[in-house]
């Protein structure tokens, strides 16, 4: 059974960060969390003196790890993880996924690859969720835009509900666009010619 | 004529960091220079150095601005995995201040004001370190956006200028620009070094003041550039100088009129970019003390890099082949693109 090792998480998202958290702790390894403004990330590592550092991709506060270990040979140094050109989907993957890691010198690389692993397979599984709640939201917004547009259509053109509705289906087909996309517009326009414009 | 010039990749992503010296290709985009060459570009915002570094290496951007020294050191993979960047065209020159708290910068010069201090950087950096010998410890705390940028070298040439050593008597931390003005006014840091707008935000909010420019320490020296990896630059010509081609056309466009700056800032002040970071500014500063942003000479030259070698090969501990160099900062496409008629 290899050490657990100390793992610093830097990451906005605290329901993303738990997750990674609850995963690599599962693994053994002792999970150190961060989740504010990067002036104290100094602090922090000097203080923990974390074996690796798992961030997000995107993250702002990348170039003052980026720092850190470029300036103290004594902070975790970047991992040669993106570099491994041996394995150039493993790279893809993890840059899919947005994670990026500093690791300290000396740290086996299979050790980091299964931390990785890991930390990659929740950011997948936490993106899927968002993707999904983004979805469920998208349709409640066009269900809404439906009916509002369905009722501006009935009253500018003095016509019924079905009647209302095919015209936003006619109009989304002529156009490739998702109906409530096209409710969108309409009620633009509409509104537009409501303010005389 | 036309064909052979035609762009292998019309459509292209361009990273970019919200600063005033993204102004090229905000205004390339914006007032339709690229879309007069032929390319349909995507301008997409990254928060950090590190993150446009990879993104570019990994070939999920076309291109980028980049940190000047950031193509020779990602070349030399001493910044992320290595890889050859090429740095066809220089983005702006000048644009960094040196900010410190009102603690620290009290009855200070103004840089290129006149006075004495105004004209020689070191006179400030003296007072600087005097200060600090008179107040002893805590080591004030100062920032920079990246250990491989103009902003890095700068700082620790003012600090030299003073007799200070910038590696035992201050300490230094990198923060995304975005986040300096928070962090002074906080006394989170005690000074920072940073590309416009965020110098002269600060100073017109009041948290800090510039006491040393980048105009003053190098004078007119590329601070971005802009970045393409030799390998997408190799399969991808004809597109190259046509990017080249409509960023200098932005550029004559910019230096024609004050109307255009005014333009110019509006477009740069639009959400996908700088958003309210340019609040302070009615229209672009082109030239003014004690910044003086540059968005002209746009033709880079190796020699011009001495400065950028020099540090980088200090901080690497190691000398840097003058190949490398060269090959970084050739002018070789940018000819190449001004030599050609447009496609």
């Amino acid at each position: 059974m290899p050490q657990p090792l100390r793992i610093l998480l830097v990451d906005d998202e605290s329901v993303r960060a738990a997750m990674v958290e609850e995963a690599l702790g599962q693994e053994g390894h002792e999970v150190i969390c961060h989740l504010q403004s990067p002036a104290s990330l100094n602090d922090m590592v000097e203080r923990h003196a974390p074996d690796v550092v798992i961030i997000d991709m995107e993250s702002p506060d990348r170039d003052t790890l980026d720092s850190m270990s470029q300036l103290h040979r004594e902070n975790p140094r970047p991992v040669v993880f993106f570099a491994d050109q041996h394995d150039p989907d493993s790279m893809q993957a993890a840059l899919k996924a947005g994670v990026s890691a500093y690791v300290v010198d000396g740290l086996v690389p299979t050790r980091v690859r299964a931390i990785l692993e890991v930390a990659v397979a929740r950011f997948d599984a936490f993106q899927s969720m968002r993707q999904e709640l983004d979805r469920t939201r998208t349709q409640l917004a066009d269900r809404k835009r439906i009916e509002k547009a369905k009722g501006m259509l009935m009253k500018h053109q003095d016509c019924d509900e079905p009647q209302a509705y095919q015209t936003l289906r006619k109009l989304a087909m002529d156009r490739g666009q998702r109906i409530g996309e096209v409710a969108g517009n309409v009620i633009d326009i509409l509104e537009g010619l409501e303010k005389g414009l | 004529m036309s064909m052979p010039h035609a762009p292998e990749r019309p459509r292209l992503t361009l990273g970019i960091v919200p600063l005033l010296d993204a102004a090229l290709p905000i205004v390339a985009r914006e007032g339709g220079f690229f879309a007069a060459e032929g390319l349909d570009v995507t301008l997409s915002r990254e928060s950090a150095w590190s993150t446009l570094r990879d993104k570019l290496a990994a070939g999920m951007l076309d291109g980028a601005q980049l940190l000047a020294p950031l193509p020779l050191a990602m070349s030399l993979g001493a910044s992320g995995p290595p890889c050859d960047v090429l740095a066809p065209l220089v983005l702006g020159r000048n644009g960094n201040t040196l900010v410190l708290s009102s603690y620290w910068a009290e009855g200070m010069a103004t840089p290129l004001d006149g006075s004495p201090g105004g004209r020689d950087p070191a006179v400030n950096a003296r007072d600087f370190a005097e200060r600090l010998r008179r107040r002893g410890a805590p080591r004030p705390r100062l920032a920079m956006v990246h250990p491989f940028s103009g902003h890095h070298y700068q700082l620790r040439d003012w600090l030299t200028l003073g007799g200070l050593d910038p590696d035992r008597d201050v300490e230094l931390v990198a923060l995304p620009p975005s986040r300096m003005v928070e962090a002074l006014e906080q006394g989170r840091i005690d000074g920072f070094c940073v590309g416009e707008p965020w110098g002269s935000q600060a100073a017109q909010r009041g948290g800090g003041h510039v006491v040393a420019t980048g105009a003053q320490l190098w004078p007119d020296h590329p601070e971005k550039m802009l970045g393409v990896t030799r390998d997408w630059a190799g399969r991808h010509p004809a597109t190259l100088a046509a990017m080249i081609r409509a960023l200098v056309a932005a550029a004559d466009w910019l230096a024609e009129a004050p109307e255009h700056r005014r333009q110019a800032r509006d477009w740069l002040a639009l959400p996908p970019y700088l958003d309210r970071a340019l609040e302070h500014l009615p229209t672009l500063p082109l030239g003014e003390p004690p910044v003086a942003q540059r968005l002209t000479g746009l033709r880079p030259e190796v020699g011009e890099m001495a400065r950028v070698v020099d540090h980088l090969s200090r901080q690497l501990d190691v000398p840097l082949r003058r190949g490398v160099v060269e090959a970084c900062y050739s002018p070789v496409h940018f000819d190449a693109a001004t030599h050609q008629e447009r496609a």
